[in-house]
């Protein structure tokens, strides 16, 4: 593999450094009680003796240079403490959780891609024609779309209205589906956060698709290739959109890296037992460590998807390798 | 021929486009200045019976408590264009800054104010966004401060690439070979040449903000006095209203008028970016 861009790796550790530390200040510099905000408990519920063990875990009682290196100690070796709410290892939580946000948000993103690679190359190709226009304006307005609406409508069409997609979590309960079935049943379950997703994700490939299309269409070689014969859908399969991919392969990276984020909202809507609502009973359920930790989760795949996005670039970009 | 009227469809579809971005944001706001004799009951006021279905007396239904929907979405205007408009107002004042220092002071400072920008916009937005609203508590002000902090990356860095190219003018540099001091020289000639490309980042902002903060409202994260259209979203999914008939009017309304806000602003920003710099 290419040797990677030095100063980006460094800027990656910037970010990691960054949300670690904003992890750790923020319990400890909000307003209110500092052993409520980092361990996520009702104070005024523990006994004396509950309260100094919390105390003592946490290591509330020892100077605050120390709590920091301890909690990179923890984070390093993947200790994310205990979530005393469920009073479960927090670890265990989220590994339980990942599968499901990574189906939906994978699904999506194959989705998304190949709807907006498409409408984008084809829109670019007939640019300034109606449909180009019309096509960039509906665009526009999915961008405004507020993704939990989609969400709450989808689920009052497809599960309520047609009755043919369920509303809500992974799996029928109490089914206990096996083979065949139970992957006909997961997918049934995909499909709608899926689909919520998908929608809010296809305007931006389009958007770069289209963009980066119009660049690569004003070039010499395009020229080159029309004047030898080259067919029209060779110019625009071979030439063209060929050489307009990278960008928007860089564009997916992030995108699925935010869609991760996103999940927190369409799974809230579609009581989806992934990470994202996992995020959100935290969140109402004042079970500050799980939410703390799950941030963690998000960025480690934030920067996880920029590295990938990194190393796809010089494959996918020929005139950017360096020799 | 066919090429001219491409341009000119190229030409007209965005001054098209913001004049009707303009008309949405323009009667959005009159709606929320009027609001109080618009809406025919008082929002907070349990006026009817809980889940009764659109009537005369109640065009839109009740809620889960018996509180006029249709009133709730007229005065959720006023918070939601308010979160918007202050939100991006935050985010310009500290992108600008931000932004003409790190173009005008490009080698240490520039450099440094970049690595910066760039560390907030990789950082998960949205858990990020969800972490700081938790920690800050449920408030209209603590809503738009964590908005406005988490969005001025994007417009720091688009007006810090103007102000590079805007130091190296001839003006710019006759200015300071006279020993025009660096405030004068920004105040005079490099901020009023940054303010339509500000303009375009703020409008696009406010289109941002209004979608976090329907979002945050949403996860039961907003003011929980002064109802945004979010929050009406989020009593009707607790409520289970999108199981209902009654998402018709519970859930329809207030999603439209999200959409159309957001939409209201960012037609005007995409209006304006035309402009600067065609796309099309």
């Amino acid at each position: 593999m290419k040797r990677l861009n030095k100063q980006k790796l460094m800027q990656y550790a910037i970010v990691l450094f960054v949300a670690v530390t904003l992890n750790f200040m923020l319990p400890r510099v909000m307003p209110g009680n500092p052993l409520a905000l980092i361990a996520g408990v009702d104070v005024g519920l523990l006994t004396p003796e509950q309260r100094a063990q919390i105390i003592e875990d946490v290591g509330l009682n020892r100077p605050i240079l120390v709590q920091y290196v301890d909690y990179w100690r923890s984070i390093v070796t993947g200790d994310f403490g205990i979530s005393y709410r469920s009073d479960r290892p927090i670890v265990d939580l989220i590994s339980e959780r990942l599968p499901w946000t990574l189906l939906i948000t994978g699904g999506a993103l194959l989705f998304s891609a190949t709807v907006g690679i498409v409408t984008g190359a084809w829109s670019a190709w007939r640019r300034g024609k109606k449909s180009d226009l019309s096509m960039l304006t509906g665009m526009i307005a999915l961008q405004s779309l507020p993704s939990f609406w989609l969400g709450m409508l989808l689920i009052s069409i497809f599960s309520v209205q047609l009755g043919v997609l369920p509303s809500f979590g992974a799996v029928a309960p109490a089914a206990d589906f096996t083979g065949g079935a139970y992957f006909v049943d997961v997918i049934k379950h995909a499909a709608l956060p899926m689909l919520t997703l998908s929608v809010l994700s296809v305007p931006g490939v389009y958007l770069t698709m289209r963009y980066s299309m119009l660049e690569v269409l004003g070039e010499d070689f395009i020229r080159t290739a029309r004047a030898k014969g080259a067919s029209e859908m060779r110019v625009l399969f071979g030439h063209v959109a060929r050489n307009a991919i990278a960008p928007v392969v860089t564009f997916l990276a992030i995108r699925f890296a935010f869609s991760f984020g996103g999940s927190v909202i369409i799974e809230t809507v579609f009581s989806y037992p992934g990470l994202g609502r996992l995020v959100f009973d935290a969140v109402s359920g004042r079970d500050y460590p799980v939410m703390q930790a799950a941030f963690l989760v998000f960025t480690a795949a934030v920067l996880l998807a920029n590295l990938v996005a990194d190393l796809l670039y010089p494959i996918l970009d020929p005139r950017t390798r360096s020799h | 021929m066919v090429e001219r009227t491409k341009r000119r469809r190229r030409v007209l579809l965005p001054q098209r486009l913001g004049q009707l971005g303009g008309v949405i944001v323009g009667s959005m706001i009159l709606v929320a200045i009027l609001a109080p004799w618009l809406s025919p009951y008082d929002p907070a006021e349990r006026v009817g019976r809980p889940f009764s279905s659109p009537s005369a007396e109640h065009l839109l239904g009740t809620n889960d408590v018996g509180q006029d929907l249709l009133s709730e979405l007229i005065y959720g205007t006023r918070v939601s264009l308010t979160v918007g408009i202050i939100a991006a107002a935050v985010a310009l004042l500290i992108g600008t800054s931000i932004g003409i220092l790190a173009g005008y002071y490009p080698k240490r400072l520039g450099a440094f104010l970049m690595r910066g920008v760039d560390v907030v916009l990789i950082l998960p937005f949205l858990p990020l966004l969800i972490v700081l609203a938790a920690y800050l508590g449920r408030s209209l002000t603590n809503t738009i401060l964590v908005i406005g902090v988490l969005i001025w990356a994007a417009p720091a860095r688009i007006i810090r690439s103007q102000v590079i190219s805007l130091r190296s003018r001839e003006y710019v540099m006759a200015s300071q070979s006279m020993g025009a001091p660096d405030r004068w020289v920004i105040l005079r000639h490099i901020l009023p040449r940054t303010a339509l490309l500000a303009t375009g980042s703020f409008v696009r902002a406010v289109s941002g903000a209004i979608l976090l903060e329907a979002a945050l409202s949403f996860l039961g994260l907003g003011d929980p006095i002064q109802k945004s259209w979010g929050s009406i979203l989020f009593w009707a999914q607790s409520r289970g209203a999108f199981l209902t008939p009654a998402w018709k009017w519970w859930v329809l309304p207030p999603g439209l008028a999200i959409m159309l806000a957001s939409l209201g602003f960012a037609l005007i920003a995409f209006a304006v970016e035309e402009r600067i710099n065609p796309k099309l």
